[in-house]
């Protein structure tokens, strides 16, 4: 299983600025120190080995879209955001290498960052491609129909020649999806959201974002470490500090990472990855979280540890 | 992880310093919070500061921080001035890293909490 992420913002796709390229090529340039380098390849390596990530690198600003690449058959992706756009357009060049035209969709739910890809995505307008829609709600394609509407975009939905299904996965049962044993747990959220357990070949990834946990009824948080029991990478909303999540922005439906990190130890988790990253945060604000997350883990750690992460566009994570 | 959490309270002039012990994480935060609403309830009459002293406490996970947090909201309905002392470096760093220092008054010691 290799999982690519393709959008790992919250709430709206955040581009990244010219001044933010600008403070990270000066970076850059000062940690060089007037280095010279013999090729390009020296040069990538130097960004990839000796820059911080955030000097060298970028998170990216596409909202939510994981894909779990089983490597061959049919594809499984979590979530529509703008990130699913460069899916798209990367699954084409799949087709090519003889890659079934299958799409297998899973929906946390249905607000507007995890839906907004779809009128770009190239593979929908293809005949012969099959998109297989899977969630706890039942408007999915209501909510596809309703974006493409006149008043909000030019291309009705019954345009796309794709063949579309769509298929309500009730929570608490496993279902059996494209060889894979699928899970699904309801998570509280504005309109409910839904998190999905995927097993395959001895590995579990779980996909859980966009869900509030206050604490208030610990019964239901035991549900959700059951979910992530030893998974081989939980995927998780991490989108604020626990102060503010349980503050000023109580009940917007989003979690912290110091939450996460303490499901997963409980769970035995093996790998956290933070998603849904607040899209006020720049990448240097991002990565002084991770740090705080991986201390917080380090100070709470009981005999086995949590290697996390901080998802990012692009990054790819192999189970 | 998991040490079960003690608890002492004691009245200093019109307030109310309570004192958990342990470890204050799932098997605990339930008593933690139950034990605070209780001091709570104490001083409602009385309308003198609580302070919690965070001495003999180890580590506060989240649930622990939440259970804190929904105290604290209670104690602002009930107009008690909740405060926290004496957190030893991985709370004040837990405290640091949850923001809970920006959101509650964090003292050094229970005589600084109690001299507001």
């Amino acid at each position: 299983m290799l999982v690519r992420f393709w959008g790992t913002r919250g709430s709206l796709p955040t581009p990244i600025t010219s001044v933010e390229i600008k403070e990270k090529v000066v970076g850059a340039l000062m940690a060089a120190d007037g280095r010279r380098f013999a090729d390009a390849e020296e040069a990538a390596a130097f960004v990839d080995t000796d820059l911080d990530f955030p000097i060298g690198g970028t998170y990216g600003g596409n909202s939510s879209c994981v894909e779990l690449d089983l490597g061959e058959g049919e594809f499984m992706v979590f979530d529509m955001g703008s990130g699913l756009r460069p899916l798209g357009i990367d699954a084409l060049r799949r087709f090519g290498e003889g890659r079934a035209k299958t799409f297998n969709i899973f929906m946390s739910h249905l607000h507007w960052d995890h839906i907004m890809g779809f009128p770009f995505f190239t593979p929908a307008f293809i005949p012969g491609v099959k998109l297989n829609f899977f969630g706890g709600h039942d408007q999915i394609e209501h909510a596809l129909r309703r974006q493409q509407e006149k008043i909000s975009f030019p291309v009705p939905l019954d345009f796309m020649n794709a063949e579309m299904t769509f298929t309500v996965l009730e929570p608490g049962q496993t279902h059996e999806i494209n060889g894979c044993r699928v899970g699904v747990i309801k998570q509280y959220h504005d309109n409910d959201s839904y998190g999905y357990r995927v097993e395959r070949d001895g590995k579990a990834f779980v996909y859980s974002t966009d869900s509030e946990h206050k604490g208030e009824d610990l019964a239901a948080e035991q549900g959700f470490v059951d979910f992530f029991r030893d998974a081989d990478l939980v995927i998780f909303d991490t989108m604020y500090s626990l102060g503010d999540s349980i503050t000023m922005k109580e009940d917007w439906g989003h979690s912290s990472g110091l939450i996460a990190v303490d499901f997963c130890h409980r769970a035995g988790a093996k790998r956290l990855a933070m998603f849904h990253h607040e899209p006020l945060y720049d990448d240097k604000t991002l990565h002084e979280l991770l740090g705080e997350t991986q201390r917080y883990e380090e100070l709470m750690r009981g005999e086995r540890s949590l290697e996390i992460l901080c998802a990012a566009d692009g990054l790819e994570v192999r189970l | 992880m998991g040490e079960a959490m003690e608890w002492t309270s004691k009245a200093r002039g019109s307030a109310l310093v309570v004192s958990p012990s342990g470890a204050i994480d799932h098997d605990s935060a339930e008593a933690f919070q139950k034990n605070l609403m209780d001091a709570l309830g104490q001083l409602a009459e009385a309308a003198g500061p609580l302070v919690v002293d965070f001495g003999g406490v180890e580590y506060m996970s989240s649930v622990g921080l939440r259970a804190l947090m929904r105290v604290s909201k209670e104690a602002k309905t009930k107009s008690v001035q909740l405060s926290v002392a004496n957190l030893n470096e991985t709370m004040l760093e837990i405290f640091q890293i949850s923001r809970f220092d920006k959101i509650l008054p964090v003292h050094a010691s229970v005589d600084a909490a109690l001299a507001g």
